[in-house]
């Protein structure tokens, strides 16, 4: 999770892409136990409503299951379910708006082409 | 009696020529915390000693459960309004003793929690010996945050409670209410005037403004509906016709504009070239109720 929340987007949005985070980065393993919204909400100082419905909007997905007076846990699959819903979001999210910027900056289509080439080069030199 | 709904109708008050509230309804249901949002002198303590029978009013109703809350008995145990704690009294100053305030508490509060409260004293080092008028502010205002949680009252009302904690106080005292609310999800109503910190604790809000509650809500979906679009003015203008304008700021060829919308009505907006960002509690507070007091 981030160590603290910003106002540019929902709170419950924050809490579950910082859990998405930690799915990815293997802080929460599969059939681990997440925190509880009260142990959210004490940490975060936000209301256990807004921490439910961050964890909810991830049980919707299929990346956190409930168990019955247990908790939250990390479902089978979950780094994967997360890759895949990141990457149909990859386009609106970054891609376009590199291209809009990269306009307004008088950038062409072969200088932005080479661009993300030269990047991919060196992250796969890296 | 189990947790019920805090509902106030139709409610007047003046003082003198001043009509501090209009007509004004407000509902408070069981298990959320709530918070009390209007400036300085919207008439925030008068509503919440309105709402507890701690004050009179000229017209209007409040019930707790369906019951009048005014000077019955069963009701008024299970509503607690700690007030801030005033450095003198009527003749002089207030010299009575911490002791004597967690006394008259533990009298009048049926679900006090003597336990609780000794944690608390502990946790706040204060010591219960001492004398009010010598206490720093900062102290008054640990005493009237102790009262209200170890009243354990299912309607629990704190007036301004972070105003006068240093930063850390105030970051434990969001962490004891929200531990506190975890375990007994007992009604909190919190009035502020500092949103900023407190914002994402509430899970309602109600404005109070010009003496009536001109919003309540989730705090989310209200916030939700409120963004900036800035960008050159004239594109600014363009995407802008149609919507809820609430303020508007032109810096040279800049301007940016707070709106009101549905993400429906924002789609010209976002395929303009124009910058969309979202607001806070804090600035949508001030966009609705930021006008000047005496307009």
């Amino acid at each position: 999770m981030r160590g603290t929340l910003n106002d540019q987007s929902l709170i419950y949005l924050q809490i579950a892409a910082g859990l998405e985070d930690d799915i990815l980065r293997g802080v929460y393993r599969e059939e681990e136990q997440v925190p509880s919204t009260n142990e959210l909400a004490r940490v975060y100082h936000i209301n256990p409503a807004t921490a439910g419905k961050g964890l909810n909007l991830l049980v919707a997905g299929g990346v956190l299951y409930k168990r019955r007076g247990l908790g939250m846990f990390v479902a089978p699959g979950a780094a994967e379910k997360v890759k895949e819903k990141r990457r149909s979001a990859f386009l609106d999210g970054y891609v376009r708006p590199m291209v809009r910027e990269g306009r307004s900056l008088g950038l062409n289509r072969g200088e932005l082409l080479a661009m993300v080439e030269r990047a991919i080069g060196e992250g796969e030199s890296e | 009696m189990n947790a019920a709904v805090l509902q106030a109708a139709g409610l007047n008050k003046s003082y003198g020529k001043n009509h501090v509230l209009r007509d004004l309804d407000v509902t408070v249901e069981p298990g959320k915390i709530y918070g009390l949002i209007g400036r300085n002198g919207a008439g925030k303590t008068t509503l919440l000693g309105i709402l507890t029978g701690q004050n009179t009013h000229e017209s209007g109703s409040v019930t707790y459960g369906g019951q009048p809350v005014w000077e019955n008995q069963t009701v008024l145990g299970e509503l607690c309004f700690s007030r801030e704690l005033s450095e003198t009294l009527v003749g002089g100053r207030n010299s009575l003793k911490v002791a004597h305030y967690l006394n008259a508490a533990s009298l009048f509060l049926p679900h006090w929690d003597r336990d609780y409260a000794q944690r608390l004293l502990e946790e706040f080092s204060l010591d219960p010996g001492k004398r009010i008028y010598a206490l720093s502010k900062g102290q008054r205002s640990m005493v009237t945050v102790l009262i209200g949680l170890a009243s354990r009252a299912p309607v629990t009302i704190l007036d301004e409670p972070a105003a006068g904690l240093d930063v850390v106080m105030r970051e434990r005292f969001y962490q004891l209410l929200l531990e506190d609310f975890g375990e007994t999800g007992r009604t909190f109503l919190l009035s502020t005037h500092i949103i900023e910190e407190a914002a994402a604790v509430f899970e309602d809000v109600l404005f109070l403004d010009r003496g009536k509650i001109i919003e309540q809500g989730p705090a989310e979906d209200l916030v939700a509906q409120f963004h900036t679009i800035s960008g050159r003015a004239d594109e600014v203008d363009r995407v802008c016709r149609g919507l809820e304008v609430l303020s508007t700021e032109t810096l040279g060829r800049h301007k940016t504009a707070a709106v009101r919308c549905g993400e429906e009505a924002l789609s010209p907006a976002r395929a303009a070239d124009v910058d969309i960002a979202p607001m806070n509690l804090q600035k949508v507070f001030v966009a609705l109720c930021g006008h000047e007091p005496a307009r």
